[in-house]
């Protein structure tokens, strides 16, 4: 896949989870939510966990996909 | 009977004594548009801002993005309750979803524990299918038995595609209760939104279809045969029970002092045990009392009837606390000769000056020392004794001069036997009407109207052998 296409999937996916805080998806899954192939996210959900972006739960197909939250920060 | 937990649909707690049973799963079905995710989140929203009970709203395909623009037009605002950890909005598969709701330490008791969850909704049990039905049912029966076990109360929604179809599914089997939900046809070009309990384990529940609306604040459900509570008559009276419990309950405790009710009872139906009880609890209630002698029965029925229900009426009679009218000339039973006014020498335009004279004494002095007074009027003897226009213009006075003294008054009438405005009008001038019916081999009773505006659906009239004599079903 080319590198082109990466950083908007990244923005894409990080929308989606920033939007729907508490889904828990597969990579079909969320390939389904997006309308993209499970291909075309596969190396950008890798990308978003190491960036500490989304967290994985489990591993190969059935791993799961969810947000972590950044900590909110209170002004007082 | 377990706990009952909160709608947060007031017409719905209504029909549920309460609310749903803590602990079930519940299924609720409708077309699309007929508001279960509406339903859904009402629940949630509820639980977490009036009782601060957590809750999950499970979406397998529309997004929680959606799901929170949308509840703003209620006011709901999801997010801050996912801020507080009073609610989580979760976007999941079903095949994952059960995936985890079955492994130890899963991703569900994580978040339920997490969360200390008490409320779920599952939008929606129909994607749960995977083709074959057995395995489908296998499915449906292990996410209400984790529900269960968890101690979660849900509800379970559910696709109907055919709404002209009543399909029962295993999901009906499978689920402790079921509500549906429907857009019908109203007069013509009109539609109505109406929803259903056909099934609750563990509560009773008031049955049939009831209205809906979707509003501002979400879905406000209207009971059927509720009316308009009639305010103005409930102030501070006193409440004399009728003796027969389910009545009562649907009377919330009885008869108000200065009300005036109908019996309306065809000719089929006994009303003697109905009106032998109410009668009895006045007396009991240390009331006095005025009753009309019915065509059909003599004052000698009415002293065995009385003692069945522990009355002594001659002792009433000696006591000043029971008299009767009585349009026949014949015999009464020993020491009740002086309670009785005999009517069948008083002319119409005599009527009213003789009962006044009678009994506008006795009367006015008791009501001065704050004595409650009861009486029982036959209709039926005075149409067939004194014509139907006297009736309606003696009716309307004599109702209006008992509610001046502060009387309570029950009229037996038929309205099979009168026309129809007649009885229109008989039942505007009163404050409650109970309907008695013989239909085949069973006779039923329906409260149509009542001070507090509730009304019931017809109930079973079940003979027993103990004081009232009869029970309501």
């Amino acid at each position: 896949m080319s590198d082109s296409y990466i950083v908007p999937l990244q923005m894409e996916c990080t929308l989606f989870f920033q939007m729907n805080p508490h889904a828990y998806e597969t990579l079909d899954g969320l390939a389904l939510r997006l309308g993209r192939t499970p291909e075309h996210l596969d190396q950008v959900l890798q990308k978003l966990v190491t960036l500490s972006i989304l967290k994985r739960m489990g591993e190969g197909e059935r791993a799961i996909y969810s947000y972590n939250q950044p900590d909110m920060i209170h002004v007082s | 009977m377990k706990r009952p937990v909160a709608s947060g649909i007031a017409g719905l707690d209504y029909l549920l004594h309460g609310g749903f049973p803590a602990g079930a799963s519940v299924l609720v079905e409708g077309a699309p548009g007929t508001g279960k995710t509406t339903l859904g989140m009402q629940f949630l929203y509820h639980g977490a801002t009036v009782d601060k009970e957590a809750g999950i709203y499970l979406t397998f395909e529309e997004l929680p993005e959606q799901i929170y623009e949308d509840m703003l037009a209620f006011g709901w605002d999801l997010r801050q309750l996912e801020k507080e950890n009073l609610l989580r909005v979760i976007c999941i598969s079903p095949e994952i979803l059960l995936e985890q709701m079955m492994q130890p330490e899963g991703l569900f008791e994580q978040i339920v524990r997490e969360m200390n969850c008490r409320r779920v909704v599952i939008d929606s049990i129909s994607l749960m299918h995977d083709g074959l039905d057995a395995e489908s049912r296998k499915n449906v029966y292990r996410i209400r038995n984790i529900l269960r076990k968890l101690s979660l109360t849900s509800l379970l929604l559910r696709e109907q595609t055919d709404p002209e179809r009543t399909e029962i599914t295993y999901e009906h089997y499978v689920a402790d209760g079921v509500i549906r939900l429907a857009l019908q046809k109203h007069m013509e070009k009109y539609r109505k939104r109406t929803l259903e309990i056909t099934k609750m384990r563990g509560t009773r529940i008031l049955e049939g279809e009831h209205v809906y609306r979707i509003t501002d604040k979400g879905i406000h459900l209207i009971p059927a045969l509720s009316m308009v509570e009639d305010r103005g008559l409930r102030k501070d009276v006193s409440v004399v029970p009728t003796g027969i419990a389910r009545l009562d309950e649907l009377l919330c405790g009885g008869i108000a002092s200065g009300t005036a009710f109908i019996l309306d009872t065809n000719s089929k139906a006994n009303y003697k045990y109905i009106m032998g009880s109410i009668f009895a609890q006045r007396l009991l209630a240390g009331e006095r009392t005025i009753s009309m002698v019915p065509s059909i029965s003599t004052l000698f029925d009415s002293k065995r009837i009385m003692a069945l229900f522990g009355v002594d009426l001659l002792e009433a009679v000696e006591q000043g606390k029971a008299y009767f009218l009585d349009h026949f000339e014949r015999p009464a039973p020993k020491g009740f000769e002086q309670a009785v006014i005999q009517l069948n020498h008083v002319s119409d335009e005599e009527y009213h000056q003789y009962l006044d004279e009678k009994l506008g004494p006795i009367v006015n002095e008791s009501r001065d020392k704050g004595e409650n007074w009861f009486a029982y009027y036959d209709l039926n003897t005075m149409f067939s004794e004194r014509g139907k226009s006297f009736v309606k213009r003696f009716f309307a006075e004599e109702v209006n001069r008992a509610r001046a003294v502060g009387l309570t008054l029950i009229i037996l009438c038929n309205f099979a036997e009168i026309d129809d405005e007649t009885s229109a009008f008989l039942e505007r001038t009163c404050n409650g009407v109970i309907r008695t019916w013989v239909d085949g081999a069973y006779q039923y009773l329906q409260v149509t109207k009542s001070p507090h505006g509730r009304m019931s659906e017809p109930l079973l009239i079940e003979n027993i052998a103990e004081k009232p004599f009869i029970r309501l079903i």
